[in-house]
């Protein structure tokens, strides 16, 4: 193609040569080189941030696909010995345009399913920033929804995210990526705080200790300690019981240096000791030997997480934010939430990841695990589910999801990525599955396969045009 | 295929009886890593762990070795008298941190039992070990290192308890029972097998010679162990089905054919050699036959192999790195063929013979990090069709990078010795280069397609950036920057052969760096440790020749210019 200006005959030429061309490769490959880098120091998320979602690839596959477009629009009119270069371009096209439609309009996301349970709800990587509020602590009505990216823009106590609740902000000032946390109980002047419990049970072969706090004043927690059963805010005489085929132990608040407690034998309706008990003090129970004692004691407290920065991810890490409402400084941890009060209202803060609702829902019937003989090695996974929508007639029973056997329904595939199991018996409790939705997948598709016939063609045509010198 | 088979089962009808005195042991069927295989590879896997190698070297007082023992003897002797083994150095230590904290010597390479585990720290290094474990974090060299002690340890408890062989299967389950479990039926006949065990063995301490030969305890043994299998065969005839598939392993465990695949691709590239160097005209026709009869015989001897791992695993051998640079040299050497066929050039062969002999030998003689085991496959990989089309086709592309890579060596010695003289053997391989990076490209860009493909249908994305992947992609786009600045002439030949040297180290990390040094994303089946410094070493000595034949080839240039 010719221009008659200078100038633009110029940009032409640089357009369609390789002095853009090559750059322009050279650059993608020390980007995704860089991504993979990051990728190894942190992980595939963190990677994706900084590298593959970026402005700068972006860029690169921006002008990489205008290089490619240019060229072909160059060589007009086109002959035959220009067809396999042709296809070989177009088909890089429509991969990296393929590529695009799938990260901007497809969903890529996971659904652990309970054993027995159904789920409507998908999981994606965007995280979004949710306020409830109630009045009567009966309903919530959601006040606050924003789709955030802290990782990329981190809040910080001079340039805070801010959420204008009735009277005071609820500012967050802080953002962690990679947080160990760990619980911590502290007191706390709210009346309607539960009491707090550090117990160890000993003898000669058992050191066990335990924290046990309640949620709150009105809700009881408990704890399995071997032959034990240990309940902490349970009130046994207006109850009754729990159970009363095992040994149990009910403490309950009664001060705020003291609490009450009560100890049942097996099968007895009657305790065989109770009393006031405090800091250091024993319970003394029917075993030779094993005895509970108070370690720590606070009538009113509640939980709270303690956050140790890491350099880098690990399986024990999660990203956290601090979160500061009128007086209180809390850690949130992402997909939990935290309570504030307010004179007459309780606000719910949670900072999630999206969650999708499908219009149909998926039921896990079973879930098994093939292992290689005699090993502990896992040869296989399945999912045999039951996918029901509104209307009965799409119902699809039984269907087996295994590694390689994807469930298709209603344009998302369902795939087997992982499970949860129990952590002591190790039987599995759930199964994961990745729920995805490909709407670039057709062009992804073609472009492979015009690319493929494209550079056959061109390696029977260089042989045949180069093979002479 | 089925012929094949044939071929191999005939070829072991007559091989159990070709089995020397006192060996059958070998091939009594052993339950382990998920899968039945003759006590011979049990053995020899096992004494790697514990020992680093597959031969017991017997040493004496001053460190020489007195002879090479067979790990069938070694392990069996472990199981039956593990007291005797204490206070010999059997255990492998290599890693000097790990050395100075158990303030074990320096120099030596392997201790005993008490050395290690009586040492007052090796309770605090296991206790780190748990911590780093329990903190879920990537396990350093340091803490493989840690990690392979407590193994070790493990191996020789469970091996000196009965429990770690399992040797006979069980009524209502998959796993087969232990030595310490035999029920009281079947437990006289395994007495029976170690009584004559312990006599065959003092009979080989006393005198070597016996090694081999047909004496009457050796024939005892034999019996006995034969009368084992037979009872085991009654008691579970359809379970304890597996000898033809056991023989085969032993007979391929005995042939070693990958040794002699790489003596003869050796000898096919010194035939060539020294027919350059005598360069007469009338010799030249049979050295080149002589070099092509070793080539070919190499490569059936090589394919063979390929197909026993083929018959034994089930499934195509492409599975971890060892079994990749296999397949990968296998397929250098045919397309050194092809290409050499084609072009008559001579140095393709020549090249193809250097990839097979440097690759086969690396395989065979580093097993701590190339492991020929046969493993069970991670779940996600049990699909025989996606593997087939997918890695081997990605791997094959490696085999003609590599074929690029040892022609580019090749060019950059002419372009020492005397670029003027050679100038039209510099021009035959750049075309070769450029040839054989085309083949690269066309097997690579498919490959990754199909990975794509795969990808999207077993984890539900097509392209995820994985570490993999993206090197992958790294490598073909730097293939494809070379091929296109060679077609508009940015690369002459120097420049073609330069690159055909130092784009192969992105295959390299493509390869081997991914899963050995970056350690991350979703290809995590193939993740190792081991062999960087090696690694390392080839590549910075790779990129020093190149520097320094182009600053030679610079000052040469300008020499010549100012005459």
């Amino acid at each position: 193609m010719q221009f008659k200006n200078k100038s633009i005959q110029k940009f032409w030429r640089f357009s369609t040569s390789f002095k853009l061309g090559i750059p322009v490769m050279v650059g993608i490959t020390v980007l995704i080189m860089w991504g993979t880098i990051v990728e190894s120091k942190y992980d595939a998320w963190t990677a994706g941030q900084i590298v593959y979602r970026s402005w700068m690839m972006y860029l690169v596959m921006g002008l990489l696909v205008y290089n490619l477009a240019m060229v072909m629009i160059d060589r007009l009119p086109w002959k035959k010995n220009h067809y396999p270069f042709l296809l070989v371009h177009i088909g890089i096209i429509m991969m990296i345009v393929g590529g695009w439609i799938t990260q901007q309009f497809g969903i890529d996301g996971s659904m652990p399913i309970g054993l027995k349970s159904q789920s409507n709800l998908v999981t994606v990587s965007e995280t979004d920033f949710v306020v409830y509020a109630t009045f009567d602590g009966d309903r919530y009505s959601k006040i606050y929804d924003r789709e955030v990216n802290f990782f990329k823009n981190p809040p910080t106590k001079e340039k805070p995210f801010e959420v204008l609740m009735s009277k005071d902000n609820l500012k967050i000032t802080d953002y962690v990526p990679y947080a160990k946390a760990s619980k911590k109980i502290i007191p706390d002047p709210n009346p309607q705080s539960g009491a707090s419990v550090k117990i160890q049970l000993t003898n000669a072969n058992v050191k066990q200790v335990e924290v046990l706090t309640q949620p709150s004043s009105q809700k009881a927690v408990e704890v399995n300690l071997g032959p034990l059963k240990v309940y902490l805010g349970h009130d046994y005489v207006t109850n009754g019981r729990k159970k009363s085929d095992v040994n149990e132990i009910y403490l309950q608040k009664l001060d705020s240096q003291r609490a009450v407690y009560a100890y049942f034998d097996k099968n007895s309706q009657k305790p065989y000791a109770q009393g006031k008990i405090e800091i250091g003090q024993v319970v003394p129970t029917h075993w030779m030997g094993l005895e509970l004692r108070l370690l720590d004691y606070i009538d009113r407290a509640r939980e709270e997480w303690e956050v140790k920065p890491s350099g880098y991810p690990t399986p024990l890490t999660t990203a956290a934010v601090f979160v500061e409402y009128k007086k209180r400084k809390e850690w949130l941890l992402l997909n939990d939430v935290v309570k504030f009060f307010d004179d007459q209202t309780a606000y719910l803060v949670s900072f999630q990841n999206r969650r999708l609702q499908l219009d149909f829902s998926v039921k896990l019937n079973e879930f098994k695990i093939d292992w290689y003989q005699g090993t502990q090695k896992a040869m296989s996974y399945s999912s045999q589910v039951t996918a029901s929508a509104k209307e009965p007639e799409m119902e699809k029973q039984d269907v087996l999801i295994s590694m390689n056997e994807p469930m298709k329904y209603k344009g998302y595939t369902f795939y087997q990525a992982s499970f949860q199991q129990d952590e002591k018996s190790g039987e599995p409790t759930a199964s994961i599955l990745s729920v995805n939705k490909d709407p670039g997948r057709p062009v992804k598709y073609l472009g492979s396969l015009i690319l493929t016939l494209g550079i056959l063609w061109l390696f029977y045509q260089r042989r045949k045009r180069k093979t002479s010198v | 295929m089925k012929i094949l088979f044939f071929l191999v089962s005939v070829l072991l009808s007559s091989y159990s009886r070709a089995l020397a005195p006192g060996e059958l042991i070998r091939t009594l069927p052993v339950q382990d890593g998920g899968r039945i295989k003759p006590y011979d590879s049990f053995a020899k896997e096992t004494l790697e762990l514990i020992y680093g190698k597959s031969n017991y070297q017997r040493q004496s007082q001053d460190g020489r070795t007195l002879k090479s023992e067979p790990a069938y003897l070694i392990v069996l002797s472990l199981i039956l008298a593990p007291e005797s083994w204490l206070k010999i150095p059997l255990f492998e230590v290599t890693h000097l941190d790990v050395k100075n904290k158990l303030k074990l010597s320096l120099d030596q390479k392997h201790f005993t039992g008490d050395q290690i585990f009586q040492s007052e720290n090796f309770g605090n290094l296991m206790q780190e070990l748990a911590d780093q474990r329990q903190s879920k974090e990537k396990l350093t060299p340091y803490f493989q290192a840690l990690q392979r002690l407590e193994n070790q340890l493990f191996f020789f408890r469970e091996l000196s308890a009965g429990r770690l062989m399992k040797m006979m299967p069980s009524q209502n389950s998959d796993q087969w029972i232990s030595i310490a479990e035999l029920p009281e039926k079947i437990q006289p006949y395994f007495i029976l097998v170690s009584q004559n065990f312990a006599q065959r063995l003092g009979e080989i301490s006393e005198n070597t010679e016996t090694n081999k030969k047909e004496t009457v305890k050796a024939i005892a043994f034999d019996e006995s162990v034969q009368k084992f299998m037979d009872v085991v065969k009654i008691e579970f005839p359809e379970k304890y089905n597996h000898m033809s598939k056991v023989d085969t392993e032993v007979l391929y465990n005995d042939l070693h054919p990958f040794r002699w695949t790489y003596v003869l691709y050796l000898l096919s590239a010194l035939v060539m050699l020294f027919s350059w160097a005598r360069s007469s005209a009338a010799g030249l026709d049979i050295t080149l036959k002589a070099s092509w009869s070793l080539a070919l015989l190499g490569f059936l001897l090589h394919t063979a192999g390929f197909l026993f791992r083929v018959y034994l695993a089930e499934r195509p051998p492409v599975t971890n790195m060892y079994e990749t640079v296999v397949w990968m040299s296998w397929g250098s050497i045919l397309f050194s063929m092809i290409l050499e066929k084609i072009y008559k050039f001579r140095f393709i062969l020549f090249c193809g013979m250097l990839v097979g002999t440097f690759s086969m030998v690396i395989a065979d003689n580093a097993p701590a990090v190339l492991d020929p085991s046969i493993q069970p496959l991670e779940a996600v990989l049990r699909s025989n069709y996606w593997l087939i089309i997918h890695v081997m086709t990605i791997c094959i592309s490696y085999s003609a990078f590599a074929l690029a890579w040892s022609l580019g060596n090749v060019g950059l010695v002419y372009y020492l010795s005397d670029e003027v003289k050679h100038l039209e053997s510099i021009q035959k391989i750049a075309t070769a280069i450029y040839r054989a990076i085309q083949i690269g490209v066309v097997f690579l860009t498919p490959g990754i397609i199909l990975g794509g493909i795969w990808a999207d249908y077993s984890w539900g994305r097509f392209w995820g950036w994985d570490p993999k992947e993206t090197w992958a992609l790294i490598a073909l786009m730097g293939y494809i920057i070379v091929l296109h600045a060679r077609l508009i002439n940015w690369l002459q030949n120097f420049g073609v052969i330069v690159s055909a040297v130092m784009t192969f180290s992105l295959v390299v990390m493509a390869w081997y760096g991914v899963n050995f040094v970056l350690g991350a994303g979703l290809h995590s089946y193939g993740f190792g440790a081991g062999g960087l410094e090696y690694v390392s070493a080839v590549v910075l000595l790779q990129i020093i020749f190149v520097a320094y034949v182009s600053v030679a080839r610079y000052f040469a240039q300008k020499n010549k210019l100012k005459i």
